[in-house]
């Protein structure tokens, strides 16, 4: 996903004059040349990610199209009150690439760990967050909203999925299958281990790679007596409000599959923490089976 | 005191009389600096307020923000009919800090978090730049602000840019005198590759020349003004007295500080 977001980037700063890149000292190898031949719109500007953010900004208030890469928790967090004020506040778009999803970088400890970004981004309104499950989503995402004027997040995992890569559109969830026991919410790169359980099963699935705006109307169309299951790469209860709002005023049971609210204090490899968080195909069975059940 | 000088500060006076709120030591120690921007150096009038290649007002010292109004009054923006009734009204597009998106043209960003107005700035002079604009950017920050770490940032990159569109203002006002010592800002602001002059921030012809030579140095270097101001200047009172870097005045002080401003 990474390889194809920087080849994108490549074409974006050689055709297109109004748009501009810059890295946070991440990914130049894979753009080196750009980075050569267009120093001015095309920068590594180091570690520096706050008055990145402004920066950005002020070129969006020129009308350029800004695109910053980084890593995820630095961009999100450390960035804060730049997305408030320059971005969302003063409703200026700037596109924000983080690389380093929840756990992509396993063994770098809490520091580098980012499992709360959603949760973060959903608390600024107007700014969109985008999680694609593989290369060709986030192309098609990109696509669809990197010259729409709002603060956009993408989510670029190193961990697509590999058996199932649905055609996506910006603020639309895709229905993968239709059933009448639950709704199964299916988030980025969880849609293999969900299809898997769920092949042949009496429940919807729903795929989800924008989660902000949440396309509500569509989950809203699968009551499924309000049982659902969100299987999510992020904080637990990152997408509740949103899921409540979907059936306003009907009663819902949420189960979930995602990193508990915690400090991540383990080291490891990816599918270690997946296993240990409980993200996996065992205990997505075994949460839609509760569900279902009671 | 020159005539405008003391119009803007009772028009200052009189806006924070009917929103009830201001930070006025704030904005009377910037008030000169933003006139001679705006009536004798950058290329912006009413007609040109959404013009292509205009020159950009950022204000970073959020707290004056009060300081626009009466300079844009002037310029015949705004008129005070229209400001003075509405000012921190709820539904009102006037307020103590602006918000942009309420407007089309005149004002240029959103202030009131402190450190975001010069990145901010940069930001618009880098894109200046790269599209090949004669638009320059002045921005107005204060002396306290530089205790944020976004400013030193914004700095590194400015100077890298090679942004000689871009004017940083300091509003000297000795605020970090009450804060932690920040040593030769002069010097500090120079080691950026800044050029760097300091001037009476409330002697306009000083003002009008050092802007003016600034102006004519494209050399690759930002430039850097430290406006030497008194917190308050214009009226003893607040000059004395620093309740007044956020407290409006009654009807009887309104009366009391206008007439001040008047003798100054």
């Amino acid at each position: 996903m990474r390889r194809a977001f920087l080849k994108r980037v490549a074409e974006m700063i050689r055709n297109e004059a109004d748009t501009t890149f810059f890295t946070v000292d991440i990914g130049m190898w894979a753009i080196r040349d750009v980075l050569k031949e267009f120093p001015d719109r095309c920068t590594n500007v180091g570690i520096y990610e706050d008055g990145m953010f402004s920066i950005a900004a002020g070129m969006a208030r020129r009308g350029l199209v800004p695109t910053i890469f980084g890593i995820q928790p630095y961009l999100v967090e450390r960035t804060l009150e730049q997305i408030k004020m320059d971005l969302a506040y003063q409703k200026l778009g700037v596109n924000v690439i983080g690389t380093g999803a929840a756990v992509d970088y396993p063994k770098y400890g809490y520091s580098h760990y980012c499992a709360e970004d959603l949760h973060v981004i959903k608390a600024i309104p107007g700014c969109e967050f985008i999680a694609p499950g593989s290369a060709k989503q986030f192309i098609q995402l990109f696509n669809q909203t990197y010259r729409n004027g709002h603060p956009t997040f993408f989510r670029v995992s190193d961990h697509p999925n590999q058996n199932n890569d649905p055609d996506v559109e910006f603020g639309k969830a895709v229905v993968m299958q239709k059933g009448s026991k639950a709704t199964v919410i299916a988030v980025s790169i969880m849609l293999d281990a969900v299809m898997e359980v769920c092949k042949g099963k009496d429940v919807t699935v729903l795929y989800y790679t924008t989660l902000e705006p949440f396309d509500r109307e569509t989950l809203g169309q699968y009551y499924n007596n309000g049982k659902i299951l969100v299987v999510e790469p992020e904080f637990e209860g990152s997408l509740t409000f949103d899921i409540t709002k979907s059936f306003e005023g009907k009663p819902v049971q949420i189960e979930s599959v995602a990193f508990p609210r915690e400090i991540f204090r383990n080291y490891g490899t990816y599918e270690e923490k997946m296993q240990y968080y409980g993200l996996t195909k065992e205990n997505i069975e075994k949460k839609l089976e509760v569900l279902i059940r009671v | 005191m020159e005539l405008i000088s003391k119009i803007l500060r009772k028009n200052a006076l009189y806006l924070s009389h009917k929103c009830q709120d201001g930070n006025l030591q704030s904005v009377f120690s910037c008030l000169d600096v933003v006139w001679v921007l705006y009536d004798k150096i950058m290329n912006w009038s009413p007609e040109l307020a959404q013009d292509a290649d205009r020159d950009f007002f950022i204000i970073s010292k959020g707290q004056a923000t009060l300081a626009l109004y009466p300079v844009l009054i002037e310029k015949g923006y705004f008129s005070m009919d229209e400001i003075a009734p509405q000012i921190g009204k709820f539904d009102s597009r006037y307020c103590i800090q602006t918000d942009l998106t309420k407007f089309e043209g005149g004002i240029e960003n959103n202030a009131g978090s402190l450190g975001h107005g010069l990145p901010f700035a940069v930001g618009i002079a880098n894109a200046n730049k790269i599209k090949k604009s004669p638009s320059s950017v002045y921005v107005l920050c204060g002396d306290g602000e530089f205790c944020e770490g976004t400013m030193w940032e914004s700095l590194i990159f400015a100077s890298a840019k090679k942004l000689d569109n871009l004017t940083v203002i300091i509003d000297d006002n000795n605020s970090v005198g009450a804060m932690v010592d920040m040593g030769d800002m002069k010097a500090k602001l120079s080691a950026f590759n800044f050029d760097v002059i300091e001037v009476d921030g409330h002697d306009m012809k000083a003002l009008e020349k050092t802007f003016k030579e600034l102006k004519t140095l494209k050399n690759g270097k930002p430039k850097a003004v430290i406006a030497k101001t008194i917190r308050g200047y214009g009226s003893k009172t607040m000059i004395e007295n620093d309740i007044w870097f956020h407290k409006s005045p009654n009807a009887e002080e309104l009366d009391m500080l206008s007439k001040e401003v008047e003798l100054a």
